[in-house]
């Protein structure tokens, strides 16, 4: 497959993202920078996962939010949506291609700690997993973040509003243990897959099941990636 | 080809864009679209482009309804919209690539269309050059190819020559002239006076928002027959208004170091106008004494409407 010259708004991404190679440099090794002194640390589990968690949802939720707004204030997006592709498919393309561009970046960090903490395989696939429907989802935040905003710094700000109930909600440092309304919030945030799955990883034996890190993160994840692909018109529309 | 009819579409912020705006553009017509700053030309452009929705109004697009059928529409025209921009990392044969394919040309046709106009265009050689290294003259020329290449059966372009050098604008003008041979409808929104008289086969003046007359641009100049413009070039400023008082002229106007007086045509009023810069204090280093062209239009146009406003 031929991504030069890009002949669709997702090899668009790809290509910019591998082009520069001082920039992919950077891309590729501030998450082993964050993780790899985790996983070779003795810190206790539930914190080594909440630093990988918290590195993948910034990631996701920046990384599309921020270069939407870029794209959004430059009119260069808005030019896009004025071809007859529709601007649901445009949307659903910057969401895909950027959580499977930051999956790479955070690929060889996962791999190293796979590495230094063997656990069987099944948890290894259910966080990996795990990892990329946080992704997705962190994704998804910064593009209906984007539909708010044009400014890259807003998008920071918004995106703290929005993410940090939903750290709490999924236990990363606090509530790690949730009884009541909070067990039940939990249960729709796909981070407290990705931090159960990555708890077991790292040793620590929390009671999840690998079939719900499998099942119920991709049902949550794809109703908010069709959810946000919706917003596609409003989003791409020019701002006045 | 394009039919608009009755757009209205006012920022709320601001209370300007365009109002019950009505005209057609037909298969194989250049169309120009003149007006002053805010005049609302742009947001016209808008709404035709799809690109924002008016308050009301319809419009079609090769038979496609505008607001209904979006996309159809969208995939009859090509756009250039008056500030330009392109992926800036990519290159520019990047850019056209991308836009050419999300208009739906297949794989090779787009690549010997876009051979072909880098190549009239003069941007050949900078084709694998990052577009963020093109100067303003040749992202407008990258952008003229995004519009063109995927053969648009209506062209809708905003201030396309502007920033344009002079041999680039006759290209670009010559394509013009033969897509429209070709049958392709062009919208032209310009206030380059000279080059919308040159290529346009009709004229719409907006003001205000308003549509303030259609025609060709041979009716509105002979609609000013009996009137001629003096251009003077002074050495030093002067102060005007006096000569406003001269009989028969009917307005003064200054155009960077040249002042311009557009009065009747009668014996004796370039000496008497002569006199009047001359007794203000002027140093006059040029004179020249010009017939009517579609700039004293669209003055006339502009400052009639200008002053209805007013009243």
């Amino acid at each position: 497959m031929k991504l030069n010259p890009p002949d669709a708004y997702w090899k668009k991404d790809a290509v910019l993202f591998f082009s520069k190679r001082f920039a992919l440099l950077i891309k590729m090794l501030y998450p082993m920078a964050l993780i790899v002194p985790v996983a070779v640390s003795a810190i206790p589990a539930q914190y080594a996962a909440a630093v990988i968690g918290i590195v993948a949802v910034m990631a996701g939720t920046f990384g599309a939010g921020e270069s939407l707004t870029a794209d959004l204030n430059d009119g260069i997006l808005v030019r896009v949506a004025l071809t007859p592709l529709s601007p649901q498919r445009i949307v659903f393309e910057i969401l895909a291609v950027n959580a499977i561009l930051d999956f790479i970046q955070l690929l060889p960090a996962l791999l190293l700690v796979y590495l230094l903490h063997p656990a069987p395989l099944v948890w290894i696939l259910a966080a990996t997993f795990g990892v990329f429907a946080t992704l997705v989802t962190a994704n998804c935040i910064g593009i209906f973040i984007a539909n708010f905003t044009s400014s890259p710094a807003d998008v920071l700000l918004y995106a703290t509003a929005i993410l940090a109930p939903l750290i709490y909600v999924s236990g990363f440092f606090r509530n790690q243990n949730p009884t009541g309304i909070s067990a039940t919030l939990r249960d729709f945030v796909p981070f407290a897959y990705m931090n159960d799955s990555l708890k077991e990883v790292f040793g620590l034996t929390t009671g999840a099941v690998p079939f719900d890190v499998f099942v119920y993160p991709v049902i949550i994840a794809a109703v908010l990636a069709f959810g946000v692909c919706l917003t596609g018109p409003r989003l791409l529309s020019p701002r006045f | 080809m394009l039919e608009a009819k009755n757009i209205t579409r006012l920022y709320k912020s601001s209370g300007r864009g365009v109002e019950d705006v009505s005209f057609e553009v037909r298969p194989g017509e250049v169309f120009g679209l003149m007006g002053p700053n805010g005049s609302g030309k742009s947001t016209l452009l808008r709404v035709l482009s799809t690109a924002i929705a008016p308050e009301s109004g319809t419009f079609r697009i090769g038979g496609a309804d505008g607001l209904k059928e979006r996309r159809e529409a969208r995939a009859k025209m090509g756009l250039m919209v008056d500030r330009p921009t392109h992926y800036g990392d990519l290159s520019g044969w990047a850019n056209a690539y991308l836009f050419a394919r999300s208009y739906g040309m297949e794989k090779g046709k787009a690549q010997s269309v876009l051979v072909e106009l880098f190549d009239y265009f003069g941007l050949a050689e900078y084709g694998d050059d990052r577009a963020k290294t093109y100067s303003y003259g040749m992202g407008k020329k990258l952008a003229l190819i995004e519009a063109m290449a995927h053969g648009p059966e209506l062209l809708l372009l905003d201030e396309p020559s502007l920033g344009l050098d002079y041999t680039s604008q006759l290209a670009y003008q010559a394509k013009i002239r033969e897509l429209a041979a070709a049958g392709v409808a062009v919208l032209v929104a310009s206030n380059q006076v000279d080059e919308v008289e040159a290529m346009c086969d009709r004229v719409a003046f907006l003001h205000r928002g308003r549509l303030v007359a259609l025609g060709t641009p041979e009716s509105f100049v002979s609609s000013l027959e009996g009137t001629r413009r003096i251009v003077a070039t002074l050495r030093n400023p002067v102060e005007y208004g006096a000569l406003e008082g001269t009989r028969d002229v009917e307005r003064v106007t200054t155009e960077g170091r040249d002042l311009v007086v557009h009065c009747a045509e009668r014996p004796g009023i370039v000496a008497e106008v002569v006199a009047g810069l001359v007794d203000a204090g002027g140093d006059i280093t040029d004179l020249a004494v010009r017939r009517p062209s579609l700039e004293d239009v669209y003055v006339k146009l502009t400052g009639e409407a200008l002053r209805d406003y007013e009243a």
